[in-house]
């Protein structure tokens, strides 16, 4: 996997050096959580950047900051555990049911339209766990449009910051 | 034992729910640091209460690109969650006024994170919440009963913040500080349970969802932010948090979460697109969250401290009074139908049960056939020779919870055969219906034909020892019984012994040897004239109390030597500069009363011993008369230095010798001076009476003839009102 990885990554230096220029370039996108009115504690939502293959490749924002609840989320935390990264900086709140939740945070400009996913992973105390509550394909259109939540999220909107 | 509905509850829930009780206080104890931390950040700003949201929104958007929230917290803190001009995006404490920057919202404090969790649901989820949530309701029905209890204690509602008589620490204390912190803690209790109930679902939340009807948003006329009539009418104190549309389009709007109500306005026209009022169950669990957490307050969250700590006083001393009076469960070796011996106790908190038990054990040692029941039990004894009444008072006097059918089951139950009876009274004489209900015993028992008196009616204060043993004594004597080691059973527990070093003794050797002692005590240890020490002339459990007189920092006493006298033989024996051990004994009924304006004291002989310390201690602040009775000159002539030393701190000094001159007893001089006597009792002063029992009844019938004069009121009316103050042996 790691190997494959690696491959790839090789394989794109060799064949264009501008988009590796523009493989740092970054924009800070908004994005706004809703919840619809479900009762029970606020929700843990993990926001990770999935590659082409379904893989976990970065986590993008955490809302939910004691990490006694990040086994929760389930599939997440197998991924975050198996390649721990600092994620203090990307950390937030819960966000209790009926509220919404509005943070910012960096997409590489060069992921865009390249089959790369957000998937926004929720879990609630004594509760139902969501793999996908919601999951925006990384495309022009998908992060302008509105996305529907399955669980306890109602929708998902993104705006350039 | 028939305890009321009442007790029985307040026990039963305080059993089934003290170890959640006891962490609950604990943790909120530590949580209750929480808002008063917090209140001290320096993020409140002046001007907070004169801005409106006009004002406000204009100001941020100067300082922020982006803002998607604005919050303002319990403490009146404005939290702006945004992106500012240097493009750092986060939660910021900000000035209302100038749109500063203060600093970034901290990471909620992992400590009180995880105390909190463990208030709520003790680290069991579910499970933990339903068991805190019934906690905080078992702790409203405790404190529910509880004030019961305290009415009924007090008689009437009128006189619940009435006097409490002091009957041991625990159970003063617990009565004391049960009414004065009945409030925080139903309010505590209460909040808790609802906040609970809301939790659970049981009482609805509600959720608020704004339906808009996005075709009808208009786009114009346009307007600033700043000229917004909603928002100029909506000062900052109003506002929990403000929602910023996410984008510029007309469908995104504000939303504003009011004290009462939750709006959204149009980002264009400022028109409000929708409103929705508060249910009452959602303005009810706010104020429960400001209630239980003290959040905003600083005061109140150390009042909910202060209860908190309260609340584990409550356990601890609820669970002494409970184990002293588990102590007196009745246990009988005869039946009733057996028994030639009936004890009938009336007890209200079951301390009168150690009395009866003692003597219980006694009749057994001696080979009797005894009963022992609460007074409510009373019936026909087949059997029955002797029935024994130890009766306490209730409140103001009433008849102990045990014993308010008795009356009436006396008429029910002639006895078949004649029958002996006496009775014990217990009371306090700081009520004024002193041992009442033991009178009222006493008097239906000797109208019934059966009943004969052994003796007359006996009352003991304070639960004395030794006024029982008074009794005691000669009820053993009328029944043929022998008595042993009585005091020893009544004892409570021991008391600590000090050493003490004696280090001045004055003998006078007239017709009787008298002699002043002085010791000084090797610890620290408080006590004051009047209090007792109790020596331990053969390190057994036999003590002899004699009266402190403090002088300085020592204790001095003044001894008769009997004949053979136990006491009194052990401390003439010592030497000075020789150590032993003793103990100071408590004796606040006959402390100096210092708000007194005059006091008479009087005494014979030895009795003078605490009359002495007073004078040392107080005479120069209040007005003293001394009355002090001696056998002739000689036997005053050992006072004598000492009185000397403090005639200038007297206001008069009145000596009277009964063996000599006019032969005058200490009642003649009263007499004389009966002007000044009922002056004092008129204008609240004090009299006090240490000496010989036959000197106090000799005195007392005085007063009682001069009272009866002079102001056709009882010497009663001022012995209940601590006017009249005795310690006589």
């Amino acid at each position: 996997m790691n190997n494959i990885y690696k491959l790839c990554l090789a394989f794109a230096i060799i064949l264009s050096v501008p988009t590796l220029s523009s493989a740092q370039k970054t924009t800070k996108y908004k994005c706004m959580v809703q919840m619809t009115n479900y009762t029970g504690e606020g929700a843990y939502i993990a926001v990770s950047l999935i590659d082409a293959k379904g893989a976990y490749e970065k986590t993008l924002y955490v809302m939910g900051s004691d990490k006694k609840w990040y086994p929760d989320l389930k599939e997440w935390h197998k991924a975050y555990k198996s390649k721990p990264t600092n994620i203090s900086a990307v950390t937030g709140a819960s966000v209790t049911g009926g509220d919404r939740s509005v943070t910012v945070f960096d997409i590489e400009t060069a992921k865009i339209n390249k089959g790369y996913k957000l998937r926004f992973e929720t879990a609630v105390e004594d509760n139902k766990y969501y793999v996908k509550d919601a999951e925006i394909p990384l495309t022009t259109e998908g992060l302008a449009a509105k996305t529907e939540g399955t669980g306890y999220i109602r929708y998902v909107r993104l705006s350039p910051n | 034992m028939t305890i009321s509905v009442w007790r029985y509850s307040h026990l039963a829930l305080a059993v089934s729910s003290f170890l959640f009780i006891t962490l609950a206080s604990l943790t909120g104890i530590i949580l209750s640091f929480k808002p008063v931390t917090e209140k001290i950040q320096p993020y409140k700003s002046k001007d907070f209460n004169q801005l409106t949201v006009a004002e406000l929104i204009p100001t941020l958007q100067k300082s922020y690109t982006d803002i998607s929230d604005v919050t303002i917290d319990a403490n009146e803190f404005l939290l702006v969650n945004g992106t500012d001009a240097y493009d750092e995006s986060g939660n910021f404490y900000v000035d209302p006024k100038s749109g500063k920057n203060l600093g970034k919202v901290a990471k909620e404090n992992e400590f009180f994170r995880w105390v909190t969790t463990l208030h709520r649901s003790l680290f069991l989820h579910e499970l933990g919440r339903f068991f805190v949530g019934l906690t905080a309701f078992l702790l409203f029905l405790i404190a529910t009963s509880g004030t019961v209890l305290i009415i009924q204690r007090q008689r009437s509602f009128k006189k619940f913040f009435g006097k409490i008589v002091k009957d041991g620490f625990a159970q003063y204390y617990h009565v004391v500080l049960g009414r004065l912190l009945l409030i925080p803690i139903i309010l505590i209790s209460l909040s808790g349970t609802y906040l609970s109930l809301q939790r659970f679902g049981i009482v609805k939340e509600q959720k608020i969802t704004h339906k808009i009807d996005f075709d009808a948003l208009k786009t114009d006329p346009a307007k600033n932010i700043a000229d917004f009539e909603v928002f100029k009418n909506i000062s900052l104190h109003q506002v929990q948090s403000i929602e910023f549309p996410f984008s510029e389009d007309v469908e995104d709007y504000f939303t504003l979460k009011l004290d009462d109500r939750e709006i959204t306005v149009n980002q264009i026209t400022g028109d409000i697109i929708t409103e929705q009022a508060y249910s009452k169950a959602t303005l009810f669990n706010n104020l429960s969250m400001d209630l239980h957490t003290g959040r905003g307050s600083a005061v109140w969250a150390v009042v909910l401290a202060i209860a908190s700590v309260n609340i584990l006083f409550f356990i601890y001393s609820g669970f002494v009074i409970w184990w002293k009076r588990r102590a007196n469960g009745i246990k009988n070796k005869y039946k009733f139908d057996q028994a030639e011996f009936i004890l009938l106790v009336g007890s209200e908190n079951g301390t009168t049960f150690r009395f009866a038990k003692a003597i219980q054990d006694q009749l057994l040692k001696n080979g009797k056939t005894a009963f022992m029941a609460e007074l409510n039990s009373y019936k026909n004894f087949p059997k029955a020779k002797q029935i024994l009444v130890f009766a306490a008072t209730y409140g103001q006097g009433d008849a102990p919870t045990n014993s308010t059918k008795f009356k009436s089951l006396l008429k029910k139950y002639p006895q078949s055969n004649a029958v002996d009876f006496s009775v014990v009274a217990f009371g306090s004489h700081a009520y004024p219906d002193f041992c009442k209900f033991g009178y009222e015993v006493n008097n239906v028992l000797s109208h019934q034909e059966w009943a004969k008196p052994l003796q007359e009616i006996h009352t003991v204060n304070d639960r004395s020892p030794e006024e029982f043993t008074r009794w005691a004594t000669l009820w053993a004597q009328n029944s043929n019984v022998e008595l042993s080691q009585l005091s020893k059973l009544l004892e409570t527990k021991p008391i600590k012994r000090l050493p003490f070093k004696v280090i001045e003794k004055i003998v006078s050797s007239q017709e009787e040897t008298s002699f002043i002692i002085r010791l000084s005590p090797q610890k620290r240890k408080k006590f004051t004239s009047g209090d007792l020490l109790a020596i331990y002339p053969t390190n057994d459990h036999r003590e002899r109390l004699y009266s402190i007189g403090k002088i300085g920092k020592d204790v001095q006493l003044s001894v008769k030597l009997h004949h053979g006298g136990l006491g009194s033989g052990f401390l003439h024996n010592l030497e000075v500069g020789q150590m032993t051990n003793a103990a100071i004994v408590r004796n606040e009924h006959f402390h100096f009363p210092k708000k007194a304006k005059s006091i008479i004291m009087v005494s014979n002989g030895t009795g003078i011993a605490p009359f002495l310390g007073m004078v040392d201690q107080f005479g120069r602040v209040q007005d003293i008369h001394l009355y002090c009775g001696f056998r002739n000159q000689q036997s005053f002539a050992l006072y004598e230095n000492a009185i000397n030393k403090e005639t200038s701190l007297l206001t008069k000094l009145n000596v009277a010798y009964s063996r000599e001159g006019e032969k005058h007893y200490v009642k003649d001089l009263l007499l004389r001076d009966q002007a000044l006597v009922c002056e004092t009792l008129k204008n609240n002063g004090v009299i006090m009476l240490c000496g010989s029992l036959s000197m106090q009844k000799d005195v007392i019938a005085l007063l009682e003839d001069l009272c009866q004069q002079d102001q056709q009121k009882s010497i009663s009316y001022y012995q209940s009102r601590g006017q009249i103050l005795m310690d006589c042996y």
